[in-house]
């Protein structure tokens, strides 16, 4: 596909660019994924947001070990041991790190990188409950950040730069979300592995370079000839789903599989829903970021994400779904538990739960749970 | 005709007329925990070695437990309603909904049943092990580093040797796991779950500072509980419940401070499993915590200060000093070890006195005690936890800590090396990190730990030795 191969140019020389801006005066705002850090609040003030995604390798994660036990979850070691070695250059060139507190995982990653290094860490909270005072919370607390972003770049975030951000961002979900919903007929049109490289790129390629890639992708499928079979359709979800944390959809889709539909915690950018251009606008960020968006296994009650686990399953047809969720993330282990019944009363579909700590030793085991799996449904 | 269990409960404090006139509830209740004479004999053993019985207080604080957990099992069956709260649990709501119960005369058993299982089934039968089996059975499996308390009470309702609750509520945002754990337990039994949100977002070094929304949106939390347990039990949650409850919690922390000044002495009179036991009635109990609790901890603080007097103790005079985290729950044997390897354990840092703060401005009962959260530091922030810390070693003048994190508590192992970096960078005094499971003593083996202990405690003679030279 011409416009990834596009795209993968740009992620391949984007450091060197980031690098160029901020010698240019540009702030670099990163981000921690989970879908809570509104865009648009950075580049509302000229500021480059940058989410730092990376995961799958165990290296981090062992470096992670001079500064936090191993019962934290894979991914937010990793986080820390990128932070604190240096060895993710995408560390190395934030001004600011913002951090959406989610759950205690990802709070360890903003005191253990606070303490330990030089990156200036701007905490807000997420709450785990959609109630009215929490709504609140949330405000407050990106009121908080869109301050502390003035402050940084001396740029004051008005309605109408906001609004602009809005748009483009809109653009950005409205694309993600068409090109996913054309995944839902069969077979589907575009691959999960291109589909995830698509999405994770948003999470750093320049935000009107990732509209123009989303628009060329989405024509290029409209326009070309649909494959000519598919294999066993697969809902894939979990915890968080890291850029480089392949492992499992090019198992999944060696062993014959199509990942038509992901939904992910972290690692997957939240694209179904729209900032409301009317009313307040910061309220109107709060309302799609923490209100109306699918909540992630920390939320208490989780119904609301479970049910919209099985919609997806019954709208993008899927023979099975795939559970992935890395070590020590207690939410999801425990919800792994009780959804696979849910799952079955609802739908009649199988789970298949897997988890990693980012070790390659657990390659041959994934594979062969995978293939057995794939075999199973193909059935 | 004596009973099976009668030489076990008076190891355990309990009189001979008490033995007859609870009889019944004793016989129905260790029925419903599967214990008979084979686990009475074990557990007359398990004390003795592990208790120090020779001490009436201790005696007692064992009875006050036995009759909490009598009471948990029997709950049901004798007509209360059920409200369960979670470890750590911000503390006084529990109590505050007990005082309300009893001033609208309803009849509640209102506790943490897992603590209530560690010091009973753990430190007097020393048999948890089939309830926290059963418990990885039923959905929070092994080797995942899941919460052995979340753990024993998913068995403890699994094995059906604890009610199903009629409302249950935790802390939606210190501890993750209490939260999941218990909607997985309204997903199987169909309760009602209230889950107390807030959010841990403050910046490291900013307590004792913070952002006055965080009291809002916590006090909310508070203030949504109180008003639920109106709606399912029929009492209402208010100031004068709240005053009650401070009222009767009264003696009982006042005892505990006794014990605490006497646990500072030179040596230290008794061992740290003991003020352990007195300590932890407050985190399992609205119940016998309060009836019989400042009773034995009053009994054991008057035999403590006779010890004090004559200058006896568990480790030797001149032993170095250390502060602990916290007494495991459910074992004795790592407070044993740490005392053999000659390390006097004055006290863990949740019973290190409340620091004093000005009077406050809020006039809701939820944000009242939700400010007193972000004040006392330890709901505040891992860096809240580290000034603590730092504080309490400043304070106590201890030559040493043990920080003895949990492994499968999330808001604790995050603290595994800051904690002790920065104690030690700040205050000079060496920190071990040791990794433990409070509630679950298949996890550790207090022999592996003990190398480290040991080494500890040597260097920590040598640093003081130095210092007098």
């Amino acid at each position: 596909m011409k416009a990834l191969d596009k795209l993968s140019s740009h992620l391949r020389t984007r450091l060197v660019d980031l690098r160029r801006a901020k010698e240019q005066g540009r702030k670099i705002v990163g981000y921690t994924p989970g879908g809570y850090l509104p865009e648009e609040l950075v580049l509302a003030c000229g500021a480059i947001p940058i989410c730092l995604i990376r995961g799958g390798d165990h290296a981090p994660v062992e470096l992670s070990g001079a500064y936090i036990c191993r019962w934290i979850d894979t991914f937010c070691r990793a986080q820390i041991g990128y932070g604190v070695s240096g060895d993710d250059p995408y560390y190395g060139i934030v001004d600011l790190l913002a951090i959406p507190i989610t759950d205690n995982h990802i709070r360890a990653i903003s005191d253990v990188l606070d303490y330990n290094t030089n990156i200036e860490i701007f905490p807000f909270g997420v709450p785990h409950m959609k109630e009215k005072v929490a709504f609140d919370y949330y405000l407050h607390g990106i009121t908080r950040l869109k301050a502390r972003l003035e402050e940084l770049t001396g740029v004051e975030i008005t309605d109408s730069k906001l609004r602009e951000a809005i748009s483009l961002c809109n653009r950005e979900r409205e694309l993600l979300k068409e090109i996913s919903l054309m995944r839902q007929s069969q077979p589907a049109p575009i691959s999960g592995k291109d589909f995830v490289a698509l999405n994770h790129g948003s999470f750093l390629a320049d935000k009107r370079i990732m509209v123009e890639t989303l628009e060329s992708v989405y024509n290029e499928l409209k326009e070309q000839s649909a494959p000519a079979s598919e294999g066993p359709r697969i809902l894939l979800t979990g915890s968080t789903l890291a850029m480089g944390d392949y492992r499992v959809i090019e198992t999944v889709e060696a062993a014959g599989g199509a990942i038509v539909i992901e939904e992910f915690a972290e690692g997957i950018r939240p694209y179904w829903e729209k900032v409301k251009a009317s009313g307040d606008v910061m309220a109107a960020l709060a309302d799609c970021y923490f209100t109306r968006r699918a909540p992630p296994g920390w939320f208490r009650p989780g119904k609301e994400r479970r049910d919209f686990l099985i919609k997806l399953a019954k709208d993008f047809n899927v023979a099975g779904v795939i559970w992935y969720q890395l070590m020590y993330r207690e939410s999801y282990k425990t919800e792994s538990y009780y959804f696979p019944s849910l799952l079955k009363r609802e739908t009649g579909l199988p789970m298949l739960t897997l988890e990693s700590d980012y070790d390659q030793a657990e390659t041959e085991q994934l594979r062969t749970r995978i293939e057995t799996f794939i075999e199973t449904i193909r059935r | 005709m004596a009973n099976y269990y009668d030489a076990l409960l008076k190891l355990c404090g309990f009189e001979d007329d008490e033995i007859k006139r609870e009889k019944s509830r004793i016989d129905r209740a260790f029925r419903k925990l599967e214990l008979g004479p084979e686990d009475m004999k074990k557990a007359e053993r398990w004390v003795s070695e592990n208790h120090d019985v020779e001490l009436l207080g201790v005696r007692k604080l064992l009875r006050a437990w036995l009759m909490e957990l009598i009471d948990l099992e029997l709950a049901r069956e004798e007509g209360k309603k059920i409200v369960y709260y979670g470890y750590p649990s911000i503390p006084g709501p529990g109590m505050a909904i007990k005082a309300a119960a009893d001033l609208a005369g309803v009849d509640i058993y209102c506790g943490c049943p897992d603590v209530v299982l560690c010091h009973t089934l753990g430190q007097i039968f020393n048999k948890l092990s089939p309830v926290l089996e059963a418990g990885e059975q039923n959905g929070l499996p092994p080797g995942h580093g899941l919460c052995s308390l979340q753990q024993i009470r998913n068995g403890g309702l699994a094995k059906g040797i604890i009610s199903v609750p009629d409302l249950v509520t935790g802390s939606s945002y210190y501890c993750d796991m209490g939260s999941k754990a218990d909607e997985l337990l309204h997903e199987r039994y169909g309760h009602r779950a209230i889950y107390v949100d807030g959010s841990m977002d403050s910046r490291w070094g900013e307590y004792p500072d913070y952002q006055p929304e965080r009291v809002e949106f916590l006090g909310a939390q508070l203030n949504k509980l109180f008003a639920t347990v109106s709606e399912v039990l029929g009492v209402e949650v208010n100031t004068q419940a709240w005053d009650k409850s401070m009222d009767t919690s009264r003696a009982l922390y006042s005892a505990l401070g006794r014990l605490t000044r006497l646990m500072t002495a030179d040596p230290v009179p008794v061992s740290y499993v003991e003020a352990g036991l007195a300590l932890q009635l407050t985190a399992g109990s609205t119940g016998r915590s309060m009836t019989e609790g400042p009773q034995a901890v009053s009994i054991l603080c008057d035999e403590v200060e006779k010890r004090v007097e004559r200058g006896v103790g568990v480790v030797e005079k001149g032993a170095p000093t250390v502060l602990i985290l916290i007494a495991p729950f459910s074992d004795p044997s790592v407070i044993r070890m740490i005392e053999n390897a000659g390390l006097a354990i004055t006290t863990g840092i949740y019973s290190v006195p409340p620091k004093k703060h000005p009077p406050t401005t809020y006039t809701t009962l939820g944000e009242i005690r939700a400010e007193r959260e972000m004040r006392d530091g330890y709901y505040h922030s891992n860096f809240g936890i580290a000034k603590r810390v730092e504080e309490a070693v400043n304070d106590l003048k201890v030559d040493g800590v043990l920080w003895g994190y949990i492994y499968n508590c999330r808001p604790l192992a995050e603290t595994s090396h800051t904690v002790k970096k920065w104690v030690e960078e700040n205050t000079g005094v060496p920190v071990l990190s040791l990794e433990i499971d409070a509630y679950d003593s298949r996890n550790y083996s207090a022999a592996a730990l003990r190398t480290r202990v040991e080494a500890f405690a040597e260097m920590l003679r040598d640093r003081k030795a130095s210092a007098k030279a």
